[in-house]
């Protein structure tokens, strides 16, 4: 469902189906609607049998890293001789998506049960749901549901906790979320140890992503073959997605489509196309992490994993951002790096001097002092920042910044010649 | 087992290593020592400055050497042009923000900054001279760290060592990005008992010590390896000294020992050797009487001690201080051998401080270096049994003392550093060297005998008291005499058990164990 | 991007109010059955003095430090880490902004604008005269379909437009 708005036709509605479906939030209009029977049937299988179902379906982390579901969950020690974590990533802050925050506002029970499914399958006694702490809304009704959840009993003896984020874009990368749920600053850690040998508290941990877990009930509700069998394109990318689409289009919202669906019938047909009398000048279909598309090739892209990557960019979290012809790609390629620098954590050299240089550059550049040469300097400055630290959020503000420079060179010159004017004082 | 190390490869040169040890550590095998700054052996792996990063065969990406562990068959190359690169850019961005304080910091001439710049860095900085630098103003920490934020790379070595090894987090990371900084809280001081070592710790001149503050330049110092004499634990240290002058204490690695640290106590006790009131010649009373001391040249001194000893009968006793060399200690037992003799020591005690994550280290309630062996010498702890036993006395030597009063009808020989008013009753007043000023030996609380070497020339004419006494044995046809601190060694050696088969060339710079340790108490005993 | 000193601490003489009494203990003992460690307690801690206090002292993240068996500095690097926690008092309502790239080309920076004008708190960060009013621009809000998100102390607003202001304001005077 586009939420906010009606149905499209070509949308595959599985997760958002009873987004805008108040009674939906509630415990006994979920169970009305068909849930907690997954959990039911979940608690006869044992842990295995859950991963080898989601294994079987070809889930695949919606994050962001696109990680093979049950593969991760397989990772946890089989022979469970220490105390088993789950850590949900309701860190919702890449630039561009907020799928998330409708699943938990809309569905909170489809994040619960999808919660407790993965628990028992990876033998979990403790879960923590991340919830950025932003989301004042989505938090004050996850623990609603959470409330009337454990007072019918739902969990038996699992333990699932609601944790509060304070404001760090980085905690939601899993190893620095893992830190901050231990009280400590949301550093992200060097990997190995992975977070299945040693996690938060140093105990086996798998962390997965909101939207990942609410499409795990469905799957065992309605059978690995149902999911896989939802592929459009590349077998190996299944299901649906929800794409948060938003930026210059008619409507933006939520759409769910099945994987491999075409970018261009998403902006042009299910979004309604460009603002009157505009034309699509850039899409970033990944969350502003991905490299940035130009018009060919939006239009050639298909949403998938494979499908972005040969686009010369990644699915990511499926944020897709519509610039069209009025937008300063220079500008908007500034406020990201700029938003880099200021989620940076400060660990790695390359990350916390690097994003903020990035972003005096395109300053410099956008007031009218920027020289030929700081081009080859941003291009020379993200290839050092690519490949070399603890986590990606340095390789993220690169690329932007390189596919802006390679794709959209033109607008940058202006600004260097002087032919466009100056915006920024410097 | 040669068997059971992983073999690997690191710029071509083979090596075998336990396994777990990281690429790091296995490459300082293989002679190989990449810049880095916030890997250190005594702290935990951080592995977030970035500069070590090498080409590891197989590896998709450039791999950190302080975070990977070795595995057989491994071949790492670490100057290859992407790794070279990538460490030319991290030394790019550590200089965007740094200013150019060159000129006015102290680190400048023992700079990893510096030093790894002119190494492997950009000859040139492509930093827009418009951009204004980050700029915080300097932080007072505590007695005597100095912190200046603008320097400061955030390797966060100081809060590694504060948090782990000091296990007092009294230093955090404070803010993100590109504005962080290391912090303080303002209720709590920066005054743990070993917070100096983050001002080693520092690879630039972001954390400084007060006490040397705008003191000396780096390159002005003479570095010379020494023995802390603050307490009986033995630290292993580098005396600097410029112009004979000591300007500072710094730790010397020593992993049986210190590790890497020294408390600030042992820190800060150097001024005392470079006292100027000084004994700068020997001394005696004239024969017939006065209480006034006469310049003499050594041959008249020794001469005038040696016949006091020879006319000598009876009881003798030596009141001698535990930081007295154990080469000097074994001769003035040797001097006093002939006569019913009494050797005795006083320590100054003070409050313990242990460094916590380290066993066995501490700023030691003894604050003496060589109480041990004087101990392994024979000498007592009983000081006051001794001052009894020199009031019937024929011969009383006092080594270094300059406190002690003696009642004594016998002769009194004084060898010291100062001339105190006890030091004036003496009938021979022999000048001898400090610490700083010999080469010697202690035997510390662990019974590990270790050398200390000198750094400064002893004034006037004043020598160690070890030559002094061997002088004075040669004299009584008692020896021959020593030409040096390692003879003397030898003889001592040669003499008392525990340090049999022991020379100077033996004890190399890490010593040896000559005595079992000491049972840890119970409060010592730490995880 | 601040290049300014940061705070200097401050010299306190005054009779200090613990917050962790009473009911607010009660909550904090609660919170800490969900972890294993005390110190994991932290940032729900912070945000309960947070709520009890309006901002996070020195003070307080000293008290914090001590109720959870960590050290003062310890939790200062926490507090200076998270942007949400406030270290000096703010307006009465604190605006926050989204302004990252997704809203920004849909008139988020109008909207601040209108909102540093229509609040009277003029410039970024500062509170304004009356003491209600402080603004700030924050990265992505996670609601970019609905631009411009504003959060207002904890209500979040969606589909904020700088025509809007005036009027969303009127429900907080």
């Amino acid at each position: 469902m586009g939420y906010p708005h009606k149905p499209h036709p070509r949308e595959t509605v599985v997760l958002s189906r009873y987004f805008g479906d108040p009674e939906a939030k509630t415990y006994k209009g979920w169970a009305k609607r068909g849930g907690y029977e997954a959990w039911q049937q979940a608690q006869t299988m044992a842990p295995a049998a859950i991963t080898d179902v989601v294994k079987e379906s070809g889930l695949r982390g919606r994050g962001g890293a696109g990680f093979p579901t049950g593969l991760k969950w397989s990772f946890m020690p089989k022979d469970k001789k220490k105390p088993h974590y789950l850590c949900v990533n309701a860190d919702e802050s890449e630039p561009g998506t907020f799928k998330d925050r409708e699943i938990m506002r809309w569905t909170p029970h489809a994040l619960l049960e999808g919660t407790a499914i993965a628990m028992r399958a990876i033998q979990a006694e403790v879960a923590y749901i991340y919830v950025r702490g932003e989301f004042t809304e989505p938090y004050a009704i996850m623990e609603r549901a959470l409330a009337e959840a454990n007072a019918a009993r739902a969990f038996g003896d699992l333990k699932i906790y609601l944790h509060r984020g304070a404001g760090a874009y980085i905690c939601g990368e899993e190893t620095a979320l893992m830190n901050s749920i231990e009280g400590k600053r949301g550093n992200p850690r060097i990997k190995p140890p992975f977070p299945a040998a040693f996690g938060v508290f140093g105990m086996p941990t798998t962390i997965n992503n909101v939207e990942t877990l609410a499409a795990v009930p469905h799957i065992m509700k309605q059978g690995a073959a149902w999911y896989k069998a939802m592929a459009l394109s590349n077998p190996k990318s299944t299901g649906t997605k929800l794409f948060s689409v938003c930026g210059h289009v008619q409507e933006p919202g939520n759409y769910e489509v099945t994987m491999g669906f075409p970018l261009k019938d998403l902006l042009y047909d299910l979004c309604g196309g460009m603002q009157p009398g505009r034309t699509l000048k850039a899409c970033i279909p990944g969350g502003s992490s991905v490299p940035i598309l130009n018009r060919e090739e939006s239009e050639r892209c298909l949403l998938d994993y494979e499908g972005c990557v040969e686009q010369g960019t990644m699915l990511g979290s499926g944020g897709v951002i519509v610039f069209d012809d009025t937008a300063d790609m220079v500008y908007q390629i500034m406020r990201l790096a700029r938003f880099y620098a200021h989620e940076s954590c400060a660990q790695c050299t390359q990350c916390r001097e690097g994003t903020a240089w990035t972003t005096k550059i395109i300053e410099r550049i956008l007031a009218g002092q920027g020289k030929t040469s700081d081009l080859d300097l941003l291009l020379d400055l993200s290839e050092n920042m690519t490949g070399k630290t603890i986590c990606v959020l340095s390789d993220s503000c690169a690329a932007p910044v390189v596919s802006g420079i390679k794709k959209f060179r033109h607008e940058f010159e202006d600004y260097i010649t002087g032919r466009k004017r100056t915006v920024l004082v410097a | 087992m040669p068997e059971d190390l992983v073999k690997l490869t690191i710029d071509g040169v083979p090596v075998g290593v336990p396994k777990g040890t990281l690429v790091i550590e296995a490459a300082k095998q293989a002679g190989v020592l990449v810049p880095h700054y916030c890997y250190h052996p005594g702290l935990p792996v951080a592995g977030v400055c970035r500069m070590y990063l090498v080409e590891i065969e197989k590896a998709p990406k450039l791999q950190i050497a302080c975070a990977t562990q070795v595995a057989e068959g491994m071949v790492v190359r670490t100057q290859t042009a992407e790794a070279k690169s990538a460490r030319m850019g991290v030394l790019e961005l550590l200089l965007i923000n740094h200013p150019l304080d060159c000129p006015i910091c102290d680190q400048s001439g023992e700079c990893e900054l510096q030093d790894f710049t002119f190494q492997e860095g950009r000859p040139a900085t492509r930093y827009s001279p418009e951009y204004p630098k980050r700029f915080n103003p300097v932080e007072d920490f505590g007695p005597d760290v100095l912190y200046v934020p603008n320097r400061c790379i955030l390797c966060t070595r100081c809060v590694r060592f504060m948090e782990d090894v000091a296990r007092e987090p009294v230093l955090n990371v404070s803010e993100r990005g590109d504005r962080a900084y290391i912090g303080v809280h303002p209720e709590a001081r920066l005054d743990h008992p070993w917070a100096g070592n983050v001002v080693d710790l520092c690879p630039v001149g972001s954390l400084l010590s007060k006490d040397f503050l705008h003191k000396a330049r780096a390159w002005e110092l003479d570095k010379t390896a020494s023995i802390c004499s603050g307490c009986s634990q033995g630290c292993n240290v580098t005396l600097d000294t410029r112009d004979n002058v000591v300007v500072r204490i710094r730790p010397r690695p020593n992993l049986e020992v210190n590790q890497y640290f020294i408390c600030d106590h042992g820190r800060m006790n150097y001024r005392w050797m470079n006292r100027g009131d000084r004994i700068e010649a020997p001394l005696v009373k004239r024969r017939g009487g006065g209480a006034e001391l006469h310049v003499v040249d050594w041959d008249e001194a020794l001469d005038r001690a040696a016949m006091v000893l020879r006319g000598a009968r009876g009881r003798a006793v030596a009141l001698v201080s535990p930081k007295a060399s154990t080469e000097a200690l074994f001769l003035a037992r040797e001097l006093l051998a002939p006569f019913e003799w009494t050797g005795a020591f006083q320590v100054v005690m003070g409050e313990e401080a242990p460094l916590a994550a380290v066993p066995n280290l501490a700023l030691r309630a003894e604050r003496a270096p060589n109480g041990t062996g004087a101990e392994l010498l024979g000498y007592i702890r009983n000081y006051a049994a001794a001052l009894e036993a020199a009031e019937s006395a024929a011969v009383v030597l006092v080594l270094d003392e300059p406190e002690t009063t003696v009642k004594t009808p016998g002769a009194l020989l004084y060898l010291g550093t100062m001339l105190s008013d006890a030091a004036r009753a003496a009938d021979v007043v022999l000048p001898i060297a400090n610490v700083a000023e010999e080469d010697g030996t202690f035997v510390n609380r662990d019974g590990r005998v270790q050398r200390y070497f000198q750094a400064k020339p002893p004034p006037g004419m004043a020598r160690p008291a070890w030559w002094v006494l061997a002088e004075l044995l040669a004299v009584l046809g008692r020896g021959e005499p020593v030409a040096s601190a390692s003879d003397a060694f030898d003889r001592l050696a040669q003499s008392v058990a525990p340090f049999a088969g022991l020379s100077y060339a033996a004890l190399e710079m890490t010593g040896k164990q000559v005595a079992a340790r000491p049972a840890p108490a119970a409060a010592e005993v730490t995880a | 991007m601040s290049v300014g000193a940061h705070a200097t601490p401050q010299a306190g003489t005054e009779e200090y109010l613990p917050v962790f009494t009473g009911k607010v203990l009660e909550q904090l003992h609660e919170i800490l059955t969900r972890y294993p460690t005390k110190q994991a307690a932290l940032l729900p801690a912070l945000w309960l003095v947070q709520q009890q206090r309006g901002w996070i002292s020195d003070r307080n993240m000293a008290e914090t430090a001590e109720v959870l068996g960590l050290t003062p500095a310890y939790v200062k690097g926490v507090v200076t880490f998270y942007t949400m926690y406030h270290q000096h008092p703010v307006g009465d309502n604190f605006v926050q902004v989204c302004t990252t790239s997704p809203c920004n080309i849909c008139g988020a920076e109008g909207v601040v604008k209108a909102l540093l004008e229509h609040t009277g708190a003029k410039e970024l960060g500062a509170t304004s005269p009356d003491g209600k009013w402080t603004v700030i621009e924050v990265e992505c809000l996670g609601a970019c379909g609905f631009a411009t998100p504003v959060l207002i102390n904890d209500e979040f607003i969606e589909g904020v437009t700088s025509e809007r202001v005036p009027e969303l304001l009127r429900k907080y005077k």
